[in-house]
């Protein structure tokens, strides 16, 4: 009897287990069909992925635009990106183009990528109406394949140079003092403030070449040529970027980490004494509210002997894009013209809560860009960042962005352990043109 | 209608219930899982970025053999493989006989402190194998209070280190596993036959290797496959613990697959190819072992 009982509530857990499946997955799929961007009226549907960044902005926008549209609704997907890219692929594979919604945000380095790799998923806006000359030029570069803009710019990622002031003072630097500066100054100073208080200036995840591609956009390289072929080998400023980095692990001014959870550790636990990286990583850093008022920004380390070197460069940040699924093209234009195209007052809603900078220009000059924030020593940090953006030279990704980034870490890797650069760059050409099939 | 049914013996009645049971399941399995496999094998001769296939013939094939990357997977693969299958079955087989044993006290304690490592997700275990090997990581911290280490070592930026870990990880995830189908082997041999041994003056060691082991073969057989089928097919510890890295040194096959499919300009058809590579390796080394290990008469 009791194994009777048993078995009963095994079986009923099990279809109540199977049902559930069941329903979640249909659930899926009707969602799935109901953000189907088929439908014309009032209602756009937007992909995109943090609650408390791109999502809080987007419904932000359609408050913005239902003042003078009450009837517009805004239709708010969460999906992760990797969500989003696997979604897109698989619309776009199967010729299911219907399933995506009206407009999508992706990432700036995957832009390029799939506009080239799936033409037919997304719209031609370069004639929509949408001002694009507001944006930050290297910015807009993202979005822009073959001359055509398909992409409005939204969070900026425009890199800054953060410094832990008080460890800077243990060895008698200042922020100022990092300000304009070269990478073999950074390396100087960085040794001292090593010897004088143990503590790394810079800290990044190794097998990444999240700082490689800061180095060398700074000073306007790239890893692809103006046509998309591959130009790593006799790229002089790739070759000064390993240098450079080599240099740093061996002084010990830049540890590498594993990932990305210690990369931040290193920050909020003060194991180093500054970091550099897109500015979003503020966000990060003001996890760490003991160390408020400790912090301070100004511009990243420049290279040096190489032409068009700036202080200036860009890693991450993300575009909307409107897909060809998208039925009513002109609500998605006027919508995207008067919000994240087009609406200082905008702008200055989202910044103080998600912190989200724009590659906006005109909102740079908005008093809620000019206010001190406290924890960085009360400096306006959001409007230096914005000029900051104003002066990133461009660079090329390509489609093939991805590969040559992991190519790029791998040689990386081994240039630190004691390789060869010219080889490992050949090496690293010949992976990158490899999986471009030649 | 009673005519049709009184042709029917009560044989072929129950064997038309039978099918009856059977078709759906069948259905299903050849739908969601054998179709999809044939279409894998034609996308498999395709190549394309994305959407754009065209037919290639075997260049794929081809071409995975001049992929540097794809090499290195593969041999990453074999060198889990044969250091990490063996060393893991051993052990289960060693764990499984010990906890045999009928004087043992907290059997069930034991049995499920050993098992329960395979109950956790793959990802969190991953995650947490990477923390303990941080450089400020747990393992770090014991080797320096220890006296073993002045400075913390990066485990997981060395390859051999890196690989080293991952096969440790592999082993505390699995060997539980194993030694499940052992001890279920094990209630298949009488403890009559040890008791006898054991008054002919046989040591423990004798009888684990005159008794357990040849009794044991065809469930040693099925774990050693169904283990080499698993690290070929690796991918969580890849892609969770090292990121496939330091410079792909403990890159597996699976992941490169992921990345061409996914995180790349997508190729299905080169991913579908070295798919069904690895099927076929599964399938060679299966089908070896069942030659090497099932000698029945």
């Amino acid at each position: 009897m009791k194994k009777k009982i048993v078995s009963l509530l095994l079986a009923g857990a099990m279809v109540a287990s199977l049902t559930a499946c069941g329903n979640s997955g249909s659930g899926g799929q009707a969602s799935g069909g109901k953000d189907g961007g088929a439908k014309g009226g009032n209602e756009l549907t937007v992909w995109c992925w943090d609650p408390a960044f791109n999502i809080y902005s987007m419904n932000e926008a359609a408050k913005v635009y239902q003042k003078d549209h009450p009837d517009f609704k805004l239709n708010v997907v969460e999906t992760p990106w990797a969500d989003v890219q696997t979604k897109l692929t698989t619309a776009a594979t199967s010729g299911k183009l219907d399933t995506l919604p009206d407009i999508i945000l992706l990432q700036d380095n995957a832009f390029q990528k799939n506009v080239l790799t799936y033409p037919d998923a997304f719209k031609d806006i370069t004639a929509s109406g949408i001002d694009f000359t507001q944006f930050a030029k290297a910015k807009t570069a993202y979005s822009v394949v073959n001359g055509k803009n398909y992409g409005v710019p939204f969070d900026n990622g425009a890199v800054v140079a953060c410094y832990r002031t008080d460890i800077l003072e243990q060895a008698g630097y200042k922020v100022d003092d990092f300000k304009d500066i070269t990478w073999s100054k950074y390396q100087q100073m960085g040794e001292e403030i090593l010897a004088k208080t143990g503590k790394p200036l810079l800290s990044c995840q190794a097998g990444e070449s999240d700082l490689i591609m800061m180095m060398l956009q700074s000073a306007g390289g790239s890893l692809f040529d103006k046509d998309g072929k591959p130009s790593m080998v006799g790229n002089d400023k790739l070759k000064k970027v390993m240098e450079t980095y080599a240099s740093l692990v061996k002084s010990g001014v830049l540890i590498e980490v594993n990932d990305w959870d210690q990369y931040v550790g290193t920050l909020t636990n003060s194991t180093v004494g500054g970091t550099i990286n897109g500015c979003w990583i503020m966000a990060s850093i003001q996890t760490a509210e003991d160390q408020s008022g400790k912090w301070a920004i100004t511009n990243m380390p420049k290279l040096e002997g190489v032409d068009g070197a700036t202080n200036y460069s860009n890693n991450g940040g993300s575009s909307w894009a409107i897909t060809s699924a998208c039925k009513n093209t002109d609500l998605a234009y006027d919508f995207m013209a008067k919000t994240f195209a087009g609406s200082t007052s905008f702008y200055e809603t989202i910044l103080p809560k998600s912190g989200a900078l724009s590659t906006y220009l005109p909102a740079a000059q908005s008093k809620v860009y000019a206010e001190p924030q406290k924890f960085f020593g009360d400096a306006p940090v959001y409007a230096t960042i914005t000029d900051f953006a104003s002066k990133i030279p461009s660079n090329n990704t390509g489609v093939y962005y991805y590969e040559a980034r992991d190519a790029v870490a791998t040689a990386i890797t081994n240039v630190v352990a004691g390789a060869d650069i010219d080889a490992e760059i050949k090496t690293a050409e010949d992976t990158v043109n490899f999986a471009m099939g030649k | 209608m009673d005519n049709s049914k009184k042709k029917l013996s009560l044989g072929q009645k129950q064997s038309l219930a039978g099918w009856a049971f059977l078709t759906p399941a069948v259905l299903f399995i050849a739908v969601m899982s054998f179709l999809p496999m044939i279409q894998a094998l034609f996308l498999s001769f395709k190549s394309g970025a994305g959407a754009n296939l065209s037919w290639t013939g075997v260049t794929n094939y081809v071409r995975m053999f001049q992929d540097p990357v794809f090499m290195q997977a593969l041999k990453n693969n074999f060198i889990y493989l044969i250091i990490q299958v063996p060393i893991m079955l051993i052990l289960a087989l060693i764990l499984a006989s010990l906890l045999n044993n009928k004087d043992l006290r907290f059997k069930g304690l034991f049995r499920t402190a050993i098992f329960l490592p395979c109950a956790t997700s793959l990802v969190s275990y991953a995650v947490i194998f990477r923390s303990l090997f941080a450089v400020d990581g747990l393992v770090n911290t014991i080797l320096i209070k220890l006296g073993f280490l002045s400075t913390g070592y990066n485990f997981l930026g060395h390859p051999n280190s890196a690989r080293i870990v991952i096969i440790l990880a592999l082993i505390w995830r699995w060997t539980g596993y194993n030694m499940v189908f052992y001890l279920s082997g094990l209630q298949n041999i009488e403890y009559s036959i040890y008791e006898s041994a054991k008054i002919d003056g046989a040591s423990p060691i004798q009888s684990f290797w005159g008794i357990t082991v040849p009794l044991l073969k065809p469930t040693i057989l099925l774990t050693a496959i169904m283990s080499t089928n698993g690290t070929l097919q690796l991918f969580d510890e890849s892609v969770n613990l090292t990121y496939g890295g330091p410079s792909n040194a403990t890159i597996t096959m699976s992941h490169y697959i992921y990345n061409v499919s996914f995180k790349y300009v997508p190729n299905f058809g080169y991913a579908a190819a070295m798919s069904y590579l690895i099927l076929f390796l599964v399938a060679v080394l299966a089908f070896l072992q069942m030659k090497v290990g099932d000698k029945r008469d």
